[in-house]
């Protein structure tokens, strides 16, 4: 069967690493973007079946770029993976469209059960 | 300043800092300052906007930088670990800051952080706000951490 695919966006390279370390026994981790603006190409170039996305980030961030793929591809699956997990701003990506939202520091476990929760069926 | 601005970063430090590098945190002095200016060789700079804003200025030195990096990333490689150390300890500065934030921020404001800075080296000059800050000190069994907090409230 084949892998889901998954694009990682977060401007920090630790981070990157990180979530691939986790993603990749379970999904295909197809992509990674260092900033809003290049996540949105990057996004359109590989089609993941989801995307983990940060956002504090330069240029786009990621609230700005969730309204942007949103508007474009309403079906997309993203969880958020944040250090700022403020309750309006929660609230906000919640709101908007994100499936998920997970707060730094994180443990690995709670990634790898979000990214699951999005393709169980129950 | 309000001093009680201190409390949610000694917090959030600890927190952080046993999450991803298992060391502990304890405070060991906290003092006014006339301008967020690091004492450390290392320093990351990050901002903030809103009903609170200003700047944090994180600083320590190399050696526990790359300490904190090596233990963010057990397993790798010495040199991939040396090529991260930036990222890391940005992204640490970044966690803590974005943990204070939620206490700062409460229920009902939003506080937006800027993307973490980093500069490296004894002989870097950089001009700093006239802005009250608290310096908080942190010590750990494999080094210390400087936080210089100059918040102030209103929004810009």
């Amino acid at each position: 069967m084949r892998l889901k695919t998954a694009l990682i966006i977060d401007d920090a390279a630790v981070m990157r690493m990180r979530l691939r370390d986790i993603l990749e026994p379970h999904f295909d981790v197809v992509g990674e973007a260092e900033d809003g603006e290049q996540a949105l190409s990057l996004y359109e170039a590989c089609r993941p079946d989801f995307v983990t996305l940060d956002i504090t980030m330069p240029k786009v961030d990621g609230i700005t770029f969730l309204q942007n793929l949103l508007k474009s591809h309403p079906d997309a699956k993203v969880i958020i993976v944040s250090a700022v997990g403020q309750k309006q701003t929660v609230f906000k990506a919640l709101t908007l469209g994100a499936r998920d939202f997970v707060v730094k520091p994180f443990d690995p476990e709670r990634v790898k059960t979000a990214a699951n929760r999005l393709f169980s069926k129950a | 300043m309000k001093a009680e601005y201190a409390n949610p970063f000694i917090r959030a430090a600890s927190e952080v800092f046993a999450h991803e590098t298992h060391l502990q945190m304890t405070r060991k002095g906290l003092e006014l300052r006339k301008t967020p200016l690091p004492s450390r060789p290392v320093c990351i700079i990050l901002g903030i906007t809103g009903p609170i804003r200003g700047q944090v200025v994180y600083a320590l030195d190399e050696d526990f930088a790359h300490t904190v990096a090596r233990r963010m990333l057990p397993g790798k490689l010495p040199a991939e670990v040396k090529r991260l150390t930036n990222s890391a300890i940005s992204e640490i500065a970044n966690m803590i800051t974005g943990k204070a934030s939620i206490e700062l921020a409460g229920e009902d404001k939003t506080i937006e952080l800027t993307p973490p800075a980093v500069f490296t080296g004894e002989r870097f000059h950089m001009d700093f706000l006239n802005i009250p800050t608290l310096s908080l000190s942190l010590i750990s069994e494999a080094g210390s951490l400087e936080i210089n907090i100059a918040l102030t409230e209103g929004s810009s």
